[in-house]
């Protein structure tokens, strides 16, 4: 997806984001922090020219949803290269990344390693978790800014 | 998970989504496919389908015969669940057109889960 559609879903999902609570809506609260933070990232990836912009949805590593020519208003899985990541880490990214996006990946995967144990478990949810989780999003966004504007993209 | 820690789950998930307006529909969309996840599992584990420690996390993991099994006593919720996790490449990951009415299809896609889930009774 374009730079401006990953920054205009970001912002809507920090927007609900902030209307939660930490602590008493955690897995909801986790989960915006996580699909929020992995916008970002494919934002900086497209901005950095590490990735595909075009407008195809990942449906799983290698496989996007595109328009059925054919049939107007229906999707069809193709088999394309890389465009948006489904999560960090998935797919890996096998090209070099520069080194604000390494630390965007690191950041997220500071969130991610959390995702199974708090949310599909039982692992208590400490201050600790939020707090890292809380730290690891602004990085990622914070970072996010830093490599739009230094690509110079002005499609946001 | 235990069935009642799937209930828990399940019920502060939603408890969330209520703070969701309708134009937070890709939060919608993935509080369905969580709660409706606990649900699902809470119903296979009340079922007797699956062991406690054997929780299904996307319906698209599923292999065949594990759809076939789960199918024959809990085939509504398993539509519902799929039907929730279609929309999220197009509506989540994507920008189709349509994303509000998605997530109110997904909101009633998730009652039905919780009101299947809720009447499961032990069966194998």
């Amino acid at each position: 997806m374009k730079v401006s559609t990953h920054l205009e879903k970001v912002e809507r999902l920090d927007a609900l984001r902030r209307r939660l609570d930490p602590f008493g809506d955690f897995e909801l609260w986790f989960w915006i922090t996580m699909i929020a933070g992995t916008n970002a990232v494919n934002a900086a990836l497209h901005a950095a020219g590490v990735t595909d912009d075009s407008e195809r949805f990942p449906t799983q590593p290698g496989v996007y949803l595109v328009p059925d020519k054919e049939k107007p208003g229906e999707w069809r899985p193709t088999l394309a290269s890389l465009g948006d990541v489904l999560h960090v880490g998935r797919p890996r990214i096998e090209a070099p990344l520069p080194p604000m996006l390494v630390a965007m990946c690191a950041a997220m995967e500071v969130i991610e390693a959390n995702r199974d144990p708090c949310v599909r478990a039982e692992r208590r949810i400490t201050e600790e978790i939020v707090d890292a989780c809380d730290d690891a999003y602004s990085r990622c966004l914070t970072l996010m800014r830093e490599v739009l504007t230094e690509s110079g993209d002005t499609d946001r | 998970m235990s069935p009642e820690a799937h209930r828990r789950k399940a019920e502060r998930i939603e408890r969330s989504l209520a703070k969701c307006a309708r134009k937070d529909y890709e939060a919608v969309i993935e509080a369905a496919m969580l709660a409706g996840s606990h649900w699902f599992n809470m119903a296979l584990h009340v079922f007797g389908l699956t062991a406690e420690d054997d929780d299904v996390v996307h319906t698209y993991f599923l292999t065949g015969n594990q759809s076939q099994r789960y199918g024959i006593l809990a085939g509504d919720m398993l539509a519902a669940l799929d039907a929730i996790e279609q929309l999220r490449p197009l509506y989540v990951r994507g920008n189709a057109p349509g994303g509000e009415a998605a997530g109110r299809r997904a909101f009633e896609l998730l009652a039905r889960i919780r009101e299947s889930a809720r009447a499961a009774k032990p069966a194998v």
